[in-house]
């Protein structure tokens, strides 16, 4: 099964779910289902931003997998990080990312 | 546009995309001035048409309806923001570059919004210039 995660709440979501649960599966090729995308809102995004320990081992996952990354556009610019991302993470809103998922469309979308 | 004199945001509004965003986001609603020009399509379904309101062939002020793409709307306001006072022959010089260096963290990918508003903008002065002229009528 294919998923795709959608990270909208700002609690413990990327620090400990992400980080703790999903990546380290991930990781490990564990995780029980391909993860095909992951969207990133509000605080969310910072994971993103280069030098971030979590979204490093995250990018370096989805160079392996093709997993796709992409930050809310609106959230990127409001806390002036869009073009502090990780190489090759694209910004963008909702017709960007049923664009960029479209060849690979997921069974189930997450949000958490 | 006038700047807000709030505690909240000083007497300068910023020129980043956020904050031209949020400006044009309800210039956006606002119904057009009588002198528009032709509605531009661009990549991914995105549009933009302005319309100008004159004043002794000045530009008084700058309208546009664009779609609801943030990057979109952040160069259509800015370039309101840069036309208003404007005569016609020297907003026509408004350039792509001028709006990438007030604009320069727009990532790569989504920079063909700015000659999309841009030549969405010189549209709407191609028209003002026929007004002006009397070839519009």
């Amino acid at each position: 099964m294919k998923v795709v995660y959608i990270f909208a709440t700002s609690r413990h979501t990327v620090s400990y779910v992400l980080g703790k649960m999903i990546l380290p599966q991930l990781e490990e090729n564990r995780h029980g289902v391909d993860v095909v995308g992951m969207f990133f809102f509000e605080d969310n995004n910072y994971v993103l931003m280069k030098g971030n320990p979590t979204g490093e081992r995250l990018h370096k996952v989805a160079k392996k997998t093709g997993m796709l990354l992409m930050g809310c556009d609106q959230c990127c610019y409001e806390r002036d990080i869009a073009d502090k991302l990780l190489d090759g993470v694209p910004i963008g809103c909702f017709p960007d990312l049923y664009k960029a998922l479209s060849g690979n469309m997921p069974d189930q979308v997450i949000t958490l | 546009m006038d700047a807000c004199e709030g505690a909240c945001c000083g007497n300068k509004p910023r020129r980043t995309v956020s904050d031209l965003f949020d400006r044009g986001y309800k210039r956006n609603r606002l119904p057009p001035f009588a002198i528009e020009g032709a509605a531009l399509h661009g990549e991914n379904d995105l549009s933009a048409r302005f319309s100008l309101g004159l004043k002794n062939g000045m530009i008084e002020s700058v309208r546009f309806h664009a779609s609801t793409c943030i990057t979109l709307i952040a160069y259509c306001e800015l370039l309101t923001e840069l036309a208003a006072g404007k005569y016609l022959r020297d907003a026509v010089r408004i350039s792509e570059e001028e709006l990438a260096a007030v604009l320069s963290d727009v990532p790569a990918m989504k920079r063909d919004r700015a000659p999309l508003a841009l030549n969405a903008f010189r549209a709407a002065l191609a028209a003002a210039s026929r007004f002006e002229t009397g070839e519009a009528a």
